[in-house]
Order: C-alpha cells, then sequence, then structure tokens
C-alpha cells in the first residue's frame, strides 16, 4: 500500500487561497488505511475548511472503493456532477496517483477544467503492519531480489547499492544515511552466511537496469478484472480473516 | 589487468618500496590555490597525493579539475578520489575518460557518503554504480576499451585503480568480503580508512588474510584537537583513542603559539611512532598520511619507518 501523511493544514490552505466552493474527495483504498482519506479525515477536513469560510462537498469512497480505481471511484464522482462543476478546486485526500487520476476523469469525462490540489503527501509502497509499516518494493521494473537473499538493496540500502555495504555501518549494523535503520547489506550478508550462500556475496551484481523505470511507465491489461465479481469471489477469503490466528506485531 | 605500469605510485608500490601517500583538499573556492601550495610543502615527502572528492558530500571544488592544476602546476602525482555518489555511470565514465586526458593516472574508486550527511541536504541522491561496479567499470575500459554496456572507447586512457577499506569496519566479515570483492574485480591497491588502534590493524589484516594487493595504512596525525574530535565523532568506524585525544585537547590552552604547535607535534610523534612501529610487523605496503595542512608532521613520522 502506499503510506502517507497529511500535509500541514498551512500548506493545504495555501493551495485553496481565494477558492470557496471546495469539493473534497477521500479514498477507500491506501488513504482510509493511513486515516489520511478515510470517512472521519473528509469530514474533518470539511470542518476545518467550513471555519475558513469555504463551502464543502464531501466524496466519501467506501473501504475497498480507491480513488485511483476510476471504474470504482467513478459512480461516486459522478454522483456529485453538479457539485463539481459548480467549485473551485477539488481537494484530494489520496495518494498522488489518486489526484491525477480523479484530476483527468473530472477534466477529461465530466468536462470541468479546475485546480485539484493534494493534502497528503504519498511516502512509498510499505508492507508491514498491523502498526508499524516499512518501505520495502520501489516498483523499479527489474526485481534484483533473487541475487540478494529477498532483500532488496535498492530499497532498503539508504543509498540503493547493488554491492555494499558501504564504508558509513556505523555500529549494531545500522546506516551511514539513519541510525535508526538497520544496514540493508549486513543484512543480505548475515542471511546469506546462515544460508551457507556467501559465494552470492562474493560476486559482483551488475548495476542496475534502469531502462524499465522510463517514466511514466504504462500498463495494458488485455481482461480487466470486474470489480463486483472479485469482490464476490474473494468473500470466502475474507470469511477465513474471521477465525484466523492473532497477529502479534513485534516491538 | 596487465603488468603495466602507468604511475610512479603503482611503480612503487610493484618495486616493494614502502610507500607514502598524502592527502589534499579542495575547497567551496573559486581557485585551488590551498591544496596546490599544499602539493609543494608535500613534494618529496610522498610518493602522490589523495585528492578528495566532496567528502562528507560537501560540493567542493571538483577533484578532477583540482587533480589536473595540482599535478600540472606543482609535478606531485594525483591519486584522484572519484565517488559514485551524484554521478551515473555515464557521468562516472566521462570523468574517467577526462582523467586519461588531462594526464591522471591513479584513481580512486569509492562509493561516497550520502548528500544527507552535507550541506546541501535536499539534492537528490545518485548512487547508479557503487565502488565495485565502479572498478569494473575503469577495468574494463583499461583492459578492453569498453565501457559496462560493451561499447568501444577509441584510444583508451592508462589509468591504476584503488580502493579503500575500513578496518574499523562495525561489521568487520561483511567489510572484510566487500574488499575481498573489489579485489575480484580489479582493484590494484588498497588504502584503508585512518586506523588509531594497532587492534583494529592486526584484526584486520588477520580477518583479510593474504591478498595480491598493496594496502596502504591511513593514518591522520590531527592538526589540532577539533580534527581529532571531528573524526572520533563523525567518521564511521574511526575511533579515536580517549588518552590521544585528551592530550591533544590539552594543547589547547597553551597560550604561545609555538609552544602549541611543538606540543602538537610531540603528542603526535609519540603517538605515531608506537603506532608506526607496529605497522613494521603487518603486511601494509606503506602509509597514507591524511595530514591534511600538517606537512612538518610527515618527515618526523618517516624517520620512524627508515
Amino acid at each position: 500500500m502506499i503510506a502517507q501523511e497529511q500535509k500541514p493544514i498551512e500548506e493545504i490552505l495555501g493551495y485553496l487561497n481565494g477558492k470557496r466552493k471546495v469539493v473534497i474527495v477521500g479514498c477507500g483504498g491506501c488513504a482510509t488505511f493511513y486515516h489520511t482519506g478515510d470517512k472521519k479525515a473528509v469530514r474533518e477536513m470539511a470542518e476545518r475548511l467550513r471555519k475558513e469560510g469555504k463551502e464543502t462537498t464531501e466524496v466519501i469512497l467506501p473501504l475497498g472503493v480507491s480513488a485511483c480505481e476510476v471504474e470504482m471511484s467513478s459512480k461516486f464522482l459522478e454522483k456529485k456532477r453538479d457539485a463539481i462543476k459548480a467549485a473551485d478546486a477539488v481537494l484530494m485526500m489520496s495518494c498522488g496517483d489518486g489526484v491525477q487520476v480523479v484530476g483527468e476523469y473530472i477534466e477529461n469525462r465530466m468536462g470541468v477544467t479546475i485546480p485539484i490540489v493534494p493534502a497528503n503527501d504519498p511516502l512509498g509502497l510499505m508492507g508491514g503492519g498491523p502498526r508499524k509499516y516499512k518501505e520495502t518494493c520501489q516498483a523499479c521494473g527489474q526485481c534484483e531480489l533473487g541475487k540478494t537473499a529477498g532483500i532488496c538493496p535498492l530499497t532498503a540500502c539508504g543509498k540503493g547499492l547493488m554491492n555494499g555495504p558501504c564504508g558509513g555501518v556505523r555500529e549494531d549494523g545500522k546506516c551511514e544515511v539513519d541510525p535508526e535503520k538497520d544496514c540493508a547489506w549486513v543484512k543480505i550478508y548475515e542471511r546469506l552466511e546462515k544460508m551457507g550462500e556467501l559465494d552470492k556475496f562474493m560476486e559482483m551484481r551488475e548495476p542496475h537496469a534502469w531502462s524499465k523505470a522510463k517514466r511514466p511507465r504504462m500498463f495494458t491489461i488485455e481482461e480487466p478484472v470486474k470489480p463486483v465479481s472479485a469482490i464476490l469471489s474473494s468473500l470466502p477469503s475474507y470469511l477465513t480473516l474471521l477465525g484466523g490466528p492473532k497477529y502479534e506485531e513485534e516491538e | 589487468m596487465g603488468d603495466e605500469v602507468y604511475s610512479q605510485l603503482m611503480k612503487e608500490l610493484k618495486e616493494g618500496k614502502y610507500v607514502f601517500t598524502g592527502e589534499l583538499e579542495p575547497e567551496k573556492a573559486g581557485d585551488v590555490e590551498e591544496p596546490i601550495k599544499a602539493a609543494r610543502e608535500l613534494l618529496g615527502l610522498v610518493t602522490a597525493c589523495n585528492v578528495t572528492d566532496n567528502p562528507q558530500s560537501f560540493a567542493y571544488v571538483s577533484s578532477l579539475a583540482a587533480s589536473y592544476k595540482i599535478q600540472a602546476e606543482t609535478g606531485m602525482e594525483c591519486i584522484y578520489q572519484l565517488r559514485c555518489a551524484d554521478r551515473n555511470r555515464n557521468a562516472l565514465l566521462s570523468d574517467i575518460l577526462g582523467a586519461g586526458v588531462l594526464g591522471l593516472k591513479n584513481i580512486l574508486a569509492l562509493t561516497g557518503d550520502h548528500v544527507s550527511l552535507g550541506d546541501t541536504p535536499d539534492a537528490k541522491p545518485v548512487y547508479d554504480l557503487d565502488s565495485t561496479t565502479l572498478i569494473a567499470l575503469i577495468r574494463k575500459v583499461v583492459d578492453e576499451g569498453k565501457d559496462l554496456h560493451g561499447n568501444e572507447i577509441h584510444n583508451p586512457p592508462k589509468l591504476h585503480v584503488g580502493a579503500a577499506a575500513a578496518p574499523g569496519a562495525a561489521v568487520l566479515k561483511a567489510e572484510i568480503a566487500k574488499v575481498k570483492r573489489k579485489i575480484k574485480v580489479g582493484a590494484e591497491f588498497i588504502q584503508t580508512q585512518v586506523v588509531y588502534y594497532t587492534e583494529v590493524l592486526d584484526r584486520f589484516f588477520k580477518e583479510l588474510g593474504k591478498v595480491d594487493v598493496p594496502i596502504l595504512v591511513g593514518i591522520f596525525p590531527a592538526k589540532t584537537y577539533a580534527q581529532a574530535d571531528f573524526f572520533d565523532k563523525y567518521v564511521a568506524g574511526v575511533d579515536v583513542p580517549p588518552d590521544y585525544l585528551q592530550q591533544m585537547k590539552e594543547t589547547k590552552s597553551i597560550k604561545d603559539k609555538e609552544k602549541r604547535k611543538e606540543e602538537v607535534d610531540r603528542v603526535n610523534i609519540e603517538f605515531f611512532t608506537g603506532f608506526l612501529e607496529h605497522l613494521k610487523d603487518t603486511p601494509a605496503a606503506g602509509c597514507h598520511i591524511m595530514a591534511v595542512g600538517y606537512p612538518r608532521i610527515i618527515p618526523e613520522l618517516k624517520k620512524v619507518m627508515e
């Protein structure tokens, strides 16, 4: 999921300076998990903006409906078509993906050209939970995990080195860039050592091929999944969640 | 990697001569007068001098430009330090070819500190290559006349490439493996990070075992207490002995400038005499003296090694 945090309110108000009618759009995907675009966050933002004398319309996307998946999110946007047409600005409480996908929809499909501004700062693709998350993958287009003991050096190493560790490893194997974080290459070394595969460490890994990260990247799915049938077919899996073992997070 | 020798540094190392190298630091300035002055003072005392490349990720005069000017104007052979930081593989190749054109003969291939440690922390961090792949690139350019993608290079430069090692690394086993990997891909000499403790040095040589490349051990006789304190506090993998630090601290209270200089020299000579005597019994091929702005100490230290 894309981790995110809300921007300072001063920055948000700066973007909305001089805009009276504001449509606030939340997100039922990542932004709901990170409390930056769920129902509560949208309502609190609306209240804050009303205190600034703004007229607000809220578009709340329920859990499972991500702003960036336009086939689903558009159904909720369409319900507020009139408010969007009359608005001076749209405030997106999602990651930058949601801002742009919804922005394109409003511009191209609704025919409305108005400022669309972000409420959040996206912080990367993160996994883990339920409380602590960390960035482990940067979706670079050429996965290197098969060469690095299943730990991504491009993401977990502060310098993104393919052949570390650098000379900056701190005491207790912490990173030069941030003493709170582990040195990824010490972790890779130790994992390879435990698995008896240190010969892999000694082989030089070629520089990463960045040609597959030519931006902006595009993708076409030949047979798109139908959202409703996907949800229905997943129901039995969701039921197992109710009876599964309790996960306890490491401190 | 052939047996050809392009530089005085490599010549002396191959002949088995005990080699001293020095260090010069370009500044945040529009000239290189200071390192040129320092190079003149070091002539005859060291075989070659490293020219630092934006240490701690502070931007200074380019080490390529500085190395060229210093070598051309003083005759001091330069070891051009080249960091992967802030340059992608194209920029690195351009600088390597540029070094050849400018008559430089030695490159020390480094990864480099992260921009967050420097004075422009919002700069975009770049690490397209690392010290290992940079060594591999230089070898490929020199030995095969090709870049990493196999593109041909007409009239490739003749350069030697060295690597760094950190004997005091917090996780020594990983550091040792990395140093061996750098030797495997073609590093021709090693210069170590500063070492103050003989035990640290001994452990490093023991863990490394026998290797085929000459190793120059880094020492840092500090000109001031502040320099020694900086190394102790901020340089990864370097611990400065508390006794030495304390003695350096005490020199601060000496009012008379000349007497203070004498005392600083005395502290350094006393400390490093013991260290260098020990160094004689290690496999070190020489000593990299990082006495920036402190050339007067070098003849005294060299005496110990005679």
